[in-house]
């Protein structure tokens, strides 16, 4: 398949996520939308890795071996923001009640 | 690769002084010496002692710039942790983690002072940011933490996307992280423009340049106090340090295109940060929208990215660094954050109330400060460029504008009657301000001092 | 030496999906047949009592999104982070041979810092179920 599919494949779910990201309200669903942008580059170094090897890996047997282990790093780096990130949401909810982000607001005089 | 090393170590090793240890005072001079340590290391290894081989397959490089850069940052959480490691501790229950939390994000400015690969400087980046998240938040039962936390969390796992796409699109089109690799395209294709500007907009987001500076004002506002100090000088000049190797070694030869976003960009920042912080009140506030003010400065260096703007940025990082640490440390001695809350400090604690003026006048520029000559090598950097002349003219007027802000503190404290709210210090805290003071003026006469270290 | 990107599959027709096209079909099919036939056929009495929700007998109150206890998700954290770690061992699965002791030890290292942050948690009593 072209690499063009994946291109744009990627590049959709990557506006799916920053759309989301602008226009909800609740800070679990903007966080979804943060991971599908991660996942989104995800797809798009793993397409890119395999284009890389197809076109260099007669000359280098390891051409675009690097692309896949950048994504091992996103998902690991992902899992620790998720952690922290879920953490810090519970902390609000517990305090707030809510985890609607238009209550964002007491630090806007 | 020294303080990389002893940096990683030095934080397990808080870890486990809190679970081990339970007196604080024990804890805080564990993180003290450790800090101290790691300044040696790091000086050692400059000296060409490097007690480690490690092959970082082309990942990372430590050069001059990087180890002198490490120097300026490992001396500035020293002195910010001889002023300000009572505060810290007064935060909340868990005070060793504070402090394992501070050793992990140096690691991660190890690592974005000195990357070859965009893999690095992700990681450095992260590194950096995930324990900030935390300390923002460290003050759990205060909704302002709470939801500075949140906002600094989720806007900055949002320009983390935008770096990835970036780098992945870069990937795309060269076939490397290598930063030096990325450099030698010739010819740019879409997929590389876009990248490129992907990770002007995150590393801009970073650093808090204008078009994406809206949320620093509300973190740095609402995180504890310590932190907001913290975050404000070491992270922000390590997020610069970053920006100047990322645009300069990997994308030094497409300098024609970016120049001019560059230039906007800073123009916009020294504009927003200069003009908003003269109508705010409190003075935690006036010094978030200073520290978006000083990065238009130092975005100047990137703007012009030759030998001078290199000197200047290391000049600047130190300068910037050690005078707000200063005034923050000061700061969080207050009762009352806002302008009117300095009032008649030099009757009651004319030694405070004089090293503040000397931070408060490096900040604004004034001659004889370190803040002055850094600025000076901003300007000749940026005049050095031959184009865009209206920049250094504006930069010089917004400079003149941030006169008035920090003024304004100094007006408080000498010429206005008041009884200033103010926690008792201890004689180390007093020295240690006294030395950071000399300092400034001594680098303001001499920035010979730091930057010969530079060249050999 | 054995690269992780050997694996390389040639699919180009695209006779060789039509198994799985196949497949998906049926089972969305099947699921779709099942949901319309129980439906159709199931016998329908409904009243007041019967659709409210079943609690064993008991009177239900008050909503089924109540707050759970914080400890599950603590753990659920740990769990999450623990888990995704262990992406670094299947590269080091694959070449493990080539790599040989160095390799061994710079795993046997990101162990060791692993194995640091486990009694971390273990001795701030983060896995107590009951305390």
């Amino acid at each position: 398949m072209p690499i063009n599919y994946y291109i744009f494949l990627s590049i959709a779910l990557f506006c799916i996520g920053i759309v989301g990201v602008l226009t909800r309200r609740n800070a679990i669903i903007i966080f979804m939308c943060i991971e599908l942008m991660m996942n989104a580059v995800n797809l798009l170094l793993v397409a890119f890795s395999k284009m890389h090897h197809a076109t260099n890996g007669a000359t280098n047997a390891s051409a675009g071996i690097d692309g896949q282990i950048f994504v091992f790093f996103i998902m690991v780096v992902a899992a620790a923001e998720v952690s922290v990130g879920l953490a810090i949401i519970v902390m609000m909810y517990r305090n707030i009640h809510s985890v609607d982000v238009n209550f964002l607001n007491r630090l806007k005089h | 690769m020294n303080a990389l090393i002893l940096s990683a170590v030095l934080g397990v090793i808080m870890m486990f002084s809190g679970v081990m240890l339970k007196q604080k005072s024990a804890v805080r001079n564990i993180a003290i010496t450790g800090l101290f340590l790691l300044l040696v290391v790091n000086i050692l290894e400059m000296s060409g002692m490097s007690f480690f081989r490690i092959n970082t397959a082309g990942m990372m490089h430590f050069d001059r710039f990087s180890l002198l850069f490490n120097c300026i940052v490992f001396f500035s959480t020293f002195v910010y942790l001889l002023l300000s490691a009572r505060d810290i501790e007064k935060t909340g229950n868990y005070y060793a983690e504070y402090f394992t939390l501070i050793f992990f994000i140096l690691c991660g400015v190890i690592l974005v002072s000195s990357f070859q690969s965009l893999l690095i400087l992700f990681l450095g980046i992260e590194i950096i940011s995930i324990p900030l998240y935390i300390l923002t938040g460290s003050d759990k039962k205060n909704l302002k933490s709470n939801e500075a936390s949140l906002k600094y969390f989720l806007l900055g796992a949002f320009s983390t996307g935008l770096m990835l796409m970036g780098i992945a699109l870069i990937y795309g089109s060269v076939g490397s992280f290598s930063t030096a690799q990325i450099n030698m395209t010739e010819k740019p294709g879409a997929l590389m423009i876009a990248g490129m500007i992907l990770l002007l907009f995150s590393m801009s987001f970073k650093v808090s340049a204008a078009p994406f500076h809206f949320w620093t004002p509300d973190v740095y506002d609402g995180a504890p106090t310590v932190f907001t100090s913290f975050m404000a000088t070491i992270v922000k000049v390590a997020a610069f340090i970053a920006f100047i190797r990322l645009f300069g070694e990997a994308f030094g030869n497409l300098q024609p295109q970016w120049q001019i976003w560059i230039a906007l960009i800073t123009a916009a920042t020294l504009f927003i940060g200069n003009i908003t912080a003269v109508f705010q009140q409190s003075v935690k506030r006036m010094l978030a929208y200073s520290s978006i003010a000083q990065a238009g400065f130092m975005l100047l260096s990137l703007y012009a990215m030759n030998a001078d703007a290199k000197e200047g940025l290391l000049l600047y990082s130190a300068a910037y660094s050690l005078a707000t640490i200063g005034i923050f440390a000061v700061l969080i001695k207050m009762n009352d954050y806002t302008f009117d809350g300095f009032n008649g400090l030099a009757k009651y604690q004319p030694l405070l109330a004089a090293t503040t003026t000397i931070f408060l006048l490096s900040l604004a520029g004034i001659p004889l400060t370190a803040g002055f000559i850094s600025k000076f090598y901003m300007l000749k950097a940026a005049v050095a460029t031959g184009r865009h002349l209206w920049l250094v003219i504006f930069a010089v007027l917004m400079a003149a504008v941030s006169v008035y802000y920090y003024f304004r503190v100094i007006q408080a404290m000498y010429f206005k009657e008041g009884q200033p709210g103010i926690i008792t210090t201890s004689p180390v805290f007093k020295y240690t301000l006294v030395v950071l003071a000399a300092l400034i003026i001594i680098l303001g006469i001499f920035p010979n001092l730091l930057l010969n270290w530079y060249y050999f | 030496m054995i690269y992780l990107l050997q694996g390389n599959l040639s699919v180009s027709d695209s006779g060789s999906y039509l198994p799985v096209a196949i497949q998906v079909l049926f089972v969305v099919g099947l699921i779709a047949l099942l949901i319309f036939l129980t439906h159709i056929l199931g016998p329908k009495r409904k009243t007041a009592d019967k659709l409210q929700s079943f609690a064993s007998g008991i009177e239900s109150h008050g909503d089924a999104r109540q707050p759970m206890a914080i400890k599950y998700f603590l753990t659920a954290i740990l769990f999450v982070l623990f888990d995704v770690e262990v992406i670094f061992f299947y590269p080091y699965a694959v070449i493990f041979k080539e790599l040989g002791w160095n390799g061994f030890l710079a795993v046997l290292m990101f162990v060791g810092f692993f194995l640091c942050g486990f009694i971390y948690i273990l001795k701030k009593g983060a896995l107590k179920w009951e305390d």
